[in-house]
């Protein structure tokens, strides 16, 4: 026979042992993630006896960079402009795409349950992807210049807008859906009158998000020839013309910095 | 199958609507069992019971949202449960519902949200562009005047009172032109004046358009001054089916007192 009290006693004693079991599991989990970190420092290569001496020769080609090379401002702006365009269309021919898919990525609505996971998988490659590298195989398909920056903006947005998209319909409270549908209403035209109400600020917020996003991404993209003034950079660079380069990244700066602050107030205006 | 039935009080001929021995369980659990009653034109027909005595789940099985395990819905006596593509969806706009929660779409207006009421009799792409004819916006309008908000017609929905929320709700309910009027709960949010005055225009449109009212309710009071009559439900199986005057005491407490 065992009394309460020895139950207790046994109950506490119980817990006790799980709590070493906790103990150790810290104590893993502390060594794996030093573990990691060190394997990290190797493999990331870092060497600060090279950053100590690199880092002097960045200064005296700063140095030259003064007075920057105005002379082809008007060729940067051009180039700007055309970055500025190649983030506008990917990004809104990504977003017309987006819309369809998140319906039939979102759990809760999708007419069709049985192709949830494989919109879902769909999407996923489509963000793993980085429009850097979608752009440098439309290089190789279109030919140099922004339409292949286009695609790959597009094609990469497309999947990372959807997914956004989707987990806000899902999360999108359903009373509303379900009380238009059962009016009799089809379930395409439930979602538009009832969800996308809700949703459209939130969805063209996230539109403004990845256009200001994609303009800041495809500065690159010229590196790989899909046009754009990243072209214009890498140019520069490549021929340690440091005016020049200067000049760019200032151009840059400032038109990425007007238009955070365009979409920034736009976006404040929608919530 | 649109307009109501006219006017006709306490018709006792056929049923509107009839329940015929539903059954439905969750995980072993029956939240219905043999559940069985009817629903006449222009009465109204209080539902009570305990919490978890399946009030909800039979609201769904009435309103198409769920479908039983056992027994059927008839509507006309053509069993809704198994009706599918448009025939299902004739059938379902001829009964309305009103949800506890209103379930309005917070960003629209109050008219744009009665207008929601017709989606099931215009074409889909006058939902899509919310564009209706100059017949629905009338007819919709008036459908606010009925439950007092037209002044409210262009405000935005999450703007007004639970009350005028619930006004609204029953409204686009009304938009529908629907036979029978499903409400879950519907005053379960408000306080006991409002919650009073809603249920007095569910009554009243039971008595002038000849529409069947089916209503849960969780408070006997309520329920004996609007109800024509009371069907009470315990655990899945209904026990009471009285006219509101003879639900006495002792009908509450069979009700109530149910293990």
């Amino acid at each position: 026979m065992t009394s309460g009290a020895e139950q207790a006693l046994r109950r506490m004693e119980a817990a006790d042992r799980g709590f070493t079991g906790r103990r150790l599991r810290l104590w893993l989990i502390c060594a794996t993630l030093l573990a990691f970190y060190a394997v990290s420092w190797r493999l990331a290569g870092i060497d600060l006896h090279k950053l100590a001496v690199g880092l002097p020769k960045l200064g005296r080609w700063l140095a030259t960079a003064w007075p920057p090379d105005l002379h082809e401002l008007p060729l940067f702006a051009r180039r700007t402009a055309e970055t500025v365009a190649m983030a506008a269309i990917g990004t809104t021919l990504a977003v017309l795409l987006a819309l369809p898919m998140a319906i039939l990525a979102c759990r809760t609505i999708t007419p069709w349950p049985a192709l949830y996971h494989p919109a879902r998988w769909f999407l996923n490659a489509l963000r793993g992807i980085d429009s850097f590298v979608f752009a440098l195989l439309f290089v190789a398909a279109v030919g140099l210049g922004p339409f292949a920056g286009v695609l790959g903006i597009a094609l990469h947005t497309w999947g990372s807008a959807a997914k956004q998209f989707a987990d806000y319909l899902e999360s999108a409270h359903l009373g509303p859906f379900e009380a238009v549908r059962a009016t009799g209403a089809g379930r395409l035209t439930a979602i538009l009158y009832a969800l996308m109400p809700d949703v459209a600020p939130v969805m063209l917020s996230t539109t403004l998000f990845w256009w200001e996003f994609n303009v800041r991404a495809s500065t690159v993209l010229g590196v790989v020839g899909a046009g754009g003034i990243g072209q214009e950079l890498k140019n520069s660079m490549d021929l340690l013309d440091f005016p020049r380069l200067v000049t760019i990244i200032a151009v840059i700066l400032v038109v990425v910095t007007a238009l955070d602050q365009f979409s920034g107030w736009l976006r404040r205006r929608l919530a | 199958m649109d307009a109501p039935l006219p006017a006709n009080g306490m018709d006792q001929g056929e049923p509107l609507m009839r329940a015929e021995g539903i059954g439905m369980a969750f995980h072993g659990h029956a939240a219905l069992a043999d559940v069985r009653f009817q629903i006449h034109a222009g009465e109204l027909v209080a539902v009570l019971g305990p919490s978890g005595a399946g009030k909800t789940t039979l609201f769904r099985c009435l309103a198409g949202l769920a479908r039983p395990d056992r027994g059927c819905v008839r509507v006309d006596g053509q069993d809704m449960t198994r009706a599918t593509g448009g025939n299902r969806r004739r059938m379902a706009r001829g009964i309305a519902l009103v949800f506890q929660q209103f379930n309005l779409v917070g960003r629209l207006t109050a008219l744009d949200n009665v207008l929601a009421g017709r989606l099931g009799h215009v074409p889909a792409w006058r939902g899509w562009l919310r564009r209706f004819s100059r017949a629905d916006r009338l007819l919709a309008l008036e459908c606010l005047d009925r439950v007092g908000l037209l002044a409210k017609a262009g405000q935005r929905a999450d703007s007004l009172s639970g009350g005028q929320q619930q006004r609204v709700a029953i409204a686009r309910a009304l938009a529908q032109r629907p036979r029978l009027i499903l409400a879950d709960e519907p005053v379960a949010s408000l306080d006991p004046a409002t919650a009073a005055g809603v249920l007095d225009l569910l009554r009243g449109i039971a008595r002038t358009d000849g529409v069947g009212v089916v209503c849960s309710l969780h408070q006997v009071d309520l329920a004996r001054a609007a109800a024509d009559r009371i069907v009470g439900l315990a655990d899945g199986r209904v026990v009471v089916d009285l006219p509101a005057a003879s639900f006495d005491t002792a009908a509450a407490a069979r009700l109530y007192s149910t293990p």
